[in-house]
């Protein structure tokens, strides 16, 4: 796929999501992210600070958009951009003879796409949610939330990525 | 020379980390949305319209059952007022009419969550239309939540449903009150605490605003209570259901308390 089509795909799920956030009534068990989905395909090559403030930027500007609490998904996503590289170093790459610039589905296979991915997320949605939510809930509404949260932002995840994978 | 360039690079990108989440706790723990209006004015009220529109689809679809709501909550203030008057006419001639000291602005409103743990929502009435930081939002079945912020056009109030919202309750029939918020999963249920245990509660009872805060007026019916429990051994916890289905929010009325800045004069005297 080329650059700016591939651009143009994640803007489009960045839309996407600030509408999930904005306009969809999942009730307050689930919160769907696709933010740890656009961290992790900035290519490998690029530097950690380069990662970090495009996740800050997605984040805030989820924040504004969707008129939620400023900077909580910032701080989540920042959280998630960080240890990026080494999720891919443990998860994937752990041999280090691949030198994929952005891992694929098809290319690293969906077993370790989804552990990748589900790292990320689950980092993501550790801190999304205990900043929301924590001294004011009690934790099995933390933990029901984080699962089901974790479980179906995967899923969407796969199938972005399997929709990207048509599109290659 | 490359591992001294590598080290750097780290150093750098954990400093930019440090900043990066510290910036974003700042901006959680300040929640100021009138800055996020005064810098991103021109995007709200692109939002803003489109919300007015989008509400005003809604509306027109469910205009039947608001309507039903609206002659039933008219029937009921009628009521209410023909009692007033039969009783006016009877004290007139012992004492001077008080004036209750609140006056209320109608609004609507044209965006709402309720399944965040910070929800909100936007009103159609702002500054222009005399609407104030502060002020509280009630209907006829339970209060609302109280204004963050307004714009000329707009208000952005912080719903009952949040993590940072309480109203002083009380329970119909005795003197008790305590702080009531809201429970954090159904939109309809919410927790009253801090009761005596030796109070007696039962299921059913009926809880109102205490009107022990300069925000809300007393008596507005809030919800009924579904459950007691005693919480840490010395005092009760009520869960209510709340009379109002905050996801089907429309017509609502703002609350200006005429004489919180006396009291507040009286308050800081004090102190």
């Amino acid at each position: 796929m080329k650059a700016p089509a591939n651009l143009l795909f994640f803007v489009l799920v960045f839309l996407l999501q600030v509408v999930l956030s904005d306009y969809l009534h999942l009730g307050p068990w689930l919160y769907l992210c696709l933010i740890p989905f656009i961290i992790l395909h900035i290519p490998l090559s690029r530097s950690p600070h380069y990662v970090m403030l495009i996740a800050f930027a997605l984040g805030l500007g989820l924040d504004v958009l969707s008129l939620g609490v400023p900077g909580l998904n910032a701080f989540a996503a920042v959280m998630a951009a960080a240890p990026r590289k080494t999720f891919y170093r443990w998860l994937v790459n752990r041999d280090r003879q691949d030198q994929t610039e952005v891992p694929t589905l098809r290319g690293v296979g969906i077993a370790k796409y989804s552990k990748y991915l589900g790292a990320v997320t689950a980092v993501y949605l550790t801190a999304y949610i205990l900043l929301d939510c924590v001294s004011f809930r009690p934790a099995s509404f933390i933990l029901i939330k984080f699962a089901v949260s974790t479980a179906a932002s995967l899923a969407a995840g796969l199938l972005l990525a399997v929709a990207i994978q048509k599109r290659i | 020379m490359k591992s001294r360039y590598g080290l750097l690079s780290t150093l750098t990108a954990i400093v930019l980390f440090i900043v990066l989440e510290t910036l974003s706790l700042l901006l959680v723990v300040e929640r100021g949305v009138v800055q996020r209006y005064k810098v991103l004015g021109a995007v709200h009220a692109v939002e803003s319209w489109f919300w007015q529109r989008t509400s005003q689809i809604g509306y027109y679809l469910n205009y039947r059952a608001e309507n039903e709501r609206l002659a039933a909550e008219n029937l009921q203030l009628r009521q209410q007022l023909a009692q007033y008057a039969a009783a006016r006419q009877q004290l007139d001639s012992l004492v001077r009419i008080v004036e209750p000291g609140y006056t209320y602005i109608g609004a609507n409103v044209i965006r709402n969550t309720v399944d965040r743990q910070h929800n909100f929502l936007i009103l159609d009435r702002g500054s222009g239309d005399g609407l104030e930081k502060g002020m509280g939002v009630v209907t006829a079945r339970g209060v609302v939540g109280i204004i963050s912020s307004v714009t000329r056009h707009y208000a952005y109030v912080i719903s009952l449903l949040n993590t940072d919202q309480s109203v002083s309750a009380k329970l119909s029939g005795n003197a008790s009150f305590g702080p009531m918020s809201w429970k954090g999963t159904d939109p309809r249920e919410a927790v009253v605490s801090e009761i005596p245990v030796h109070v007696q509660v039962a299921p059913g009872d009926t809880v109102f605003s205490s009107g022990y805060s300069t925000i809300y007026p007393p008596d507005i019916p809030l919800g009924c209570v579904v459950e007691t429990k005693v919480s840490k051994g010395s005092s009760q916890e009520l869960t209510v259901r709340l009379f109002e289905d905050f996801r089907s929010l429309h017509g609502v009325y703002v609350v200006q308390n005429m004489r919180k800045e006396e009291i507040g004069e009286l308050y800081e005297g004090a102190r």
